[in-house]
C-alpha cells in the first residue's frame, strides 16, 4: 500500500512527509529545551519542561509510525 | 583678611555643608513638596546666600539660623516616621473630593477649589466626564488623584483572563561596546554565549552601543552604525509557527491514512499538540 502525496509539485511518499514533520518537531523540541534551560522565570521554566516532555511523546509516536511506513515502502528507506 | 578670600572661604564651606545636609533631608521630588517644605527650602537657600556674600556679617548668627531651619525639618520628618498622628499634623491629610461618584462640596471648599478647578484637574488627567469618576482625592501635596468607575478602567490582560509572558526587567549586557559582566551573570549567561549571539547576527562587539537581554533570553542590539539593518529576534514566533505547521501536517496525515490505528494515533497527537500550543502561546508571543 503506497500512498502518494503531492507537495510543491514533487511527488512525496507518506514516509517522506512524515519524516519531514518529524524533523520539524525535533527542531522545535530542541528550541523548547534550550528555553527550559535559560528561562529565568520558574513558571515559564516549568511550562517549557512540560511541553518538551509532551513533544518527546509525540515524536516517539511518529517515529513508530515511520518505522511501519518504511516497512511498507522499503524503497524509500533511509530518506 | 581680604574680602574676596573671606567670601570664597565662606561660600566653599557653606556649599559643602548644605550639599551634605540637603542630601540628608531627603530626595523628595521638589515639585511634589508640601507648601511648608517649599518655604523651608527657600529660607535655607536665602540664609545660605546671605551668609555666603557676607550680608550676615556674624557667622555665628547665620549658622544658628541655618541650623534651626535645617535640623527642625529633619526632626519633624523623624517624628512623622514614628507616629501617624505626627505625620498627619506635619504633612497634612489627603482630602476626599469625589466619593461614590458624588462631589463632596464641603471638602472642595476646604481644599479651596472651585468646581471649575476640579473639572480642570480631571481634564488634565484625561477625564472629561464627571460621570466616569468613582473616587478622587487631593493629596497633601495638592495633587489630585482619581479612580475611574470600574467599567471605564483600561482593559488589562487580567480582565480578559489572558495569560501573558511574565516579564522581568531586561538586563543591559553591552554598553558602549563594553560587556557588563554583572548583568550577564545575573541572567546566568556568560561571555561565550554573548559572543555566539553576536557572531550569529554578524556584528562585532565594538559596533554595539546598547545590548539588552529580555526575560525570555532574546538579545536586542543597537549599533553605532545605524545603516545596518538587524533582524529582530523572532525565534519565538518562528517556533510557534513551526508547531502550528506540524499540527496541520498531522491533521493531513490523519485524513490521508487508511490505517485506522495510525489515524487514531495522528488525531491523538494533533490534540496533544493543540493543547501544547495553547499552553505555550503566552510565552512565545510578546
Amino acid at each position: 500500500m503506497v500512498e502518494i502525496k503531492h507537495e510543491g509539485g514533487v511527488k512525496m511518499t507518506v514516509a517522506m512527509s512524515v519524516k519531514k514533520t518529524l524533523a520539524d518537531l525535533n527542531g522545535s523540541k530542541a528550541t523548547l529545551k534550550i528555553y527550559s534551560l535559560q528561562a529565568a522565570n520558574e513558571e515559564a521554566k516549568e511550562i517549557y519542561k512540560e511541553t518538551t516532555d509532551v513533544m518527546e511523546d509525540i515524536i516517539s509516536d511518529l517515529e513508530q509510525r515511520v518505522k511501519t511506513l518504511e516497512f511498507e515502502e522499503p524503497q524509500y528507506k533511509g530518506f | 583678611m581680604q574680602n574676596w578670600i573671606e567670601i570664597l572661604l565662606r561660600s566653599t564651606v557653606l556649599f559643602i555643608t548644605i550639599f551634605v545636609l540637603i542630601k540628608i533631608i531627603g530626595k523628595r521630588n521638589v515639585a511634589r513638596m508640601s507648601a511648608f517644605n517649599f518655604v523651608n527650602y527657600g529660607i535655607i537657600a536665602i540664609i545660605t546666600a546671605l551668609i555666603s556674600v557676607k550680608i550676615i556679617e556674624n557667622i555665628a548668627v547665620g549658622v544658628v539660623a541655618l541650623a534651626v531651619w535645617l535640623f527642625i525639618p529633619i526632626i519633624l520628618d523623624y517624628l512623622a516616621l514614628k507616629s501617624k498622628l505626627a505625620h498627619n499634623w506635619i504633612h497634612g491629610r489627603e482630602l476626599i473630593l469625589i466619593k461614590n461618584g458624588k462631589v463632596l462640596e464641603d471638602n472642595l471648599k476646604l481644599a479651596r477649589l472651585t468646581g471649575e478647578d476640579l473639572l480642570k484637574e480631571l481634564r488634565s488627567r484625561e477625564v472629561f466626564s464627571l460621570m466616569n469618576v468613582e473616587f478622587a482625592l487631593m493629596e497633601p501635596s495638592g495633587e489630585i488623584n482619581l479612580l475611574l468607575k470600574s467599567d471605564k478602567l483600561p482593559i488589562t490582560p487580567g480582565h480578559l483572563g489572558v495569560k501573558v509572558n511574565p516579564q522581568t526587567s531586561p538586563q543591559t549586557v553591552i554598553l558602549d561596546g563594553n560587556i557588563i559582566n554583572e548583568s550577564l551573570s545575573n541572567l546566568g549567561l556568560n561571555i561565550s554565549w554573548l559572543m555566539n549571539q553576536l557572531e550569529s547576527t554578524g556584528v562585532t562587539l565594538d559596533n554595539v552601543f546598547i545590548g539588552q537581554v529580555d526575560s525570555s533570553g532574546d538579545l536586542y542590539l543597537d549599533l553605532f552604525d545605524d545603516l545596518i539593518q538587524l533582524p529582530q529576534p523572532t525565534v519565538r514566533e518562528m517556533l510557534c509557527a513551526s508547531l502550528e505547521k506540524c499540527q496541520a501536517d498531522l491533521t493531513t496525515f490523519a485524513f490521508e491514512t487508511q490505517d485506522s490505528e495510525a489515524k487514531e494515533m495522528y488525531s491523538k497527537n494533533v490534540q496533544r499538540l493543540e493543547e501544547l500550543i495553547r499552553k505555550l502561546r503566552p510565552y512565545l508571543t510578546r
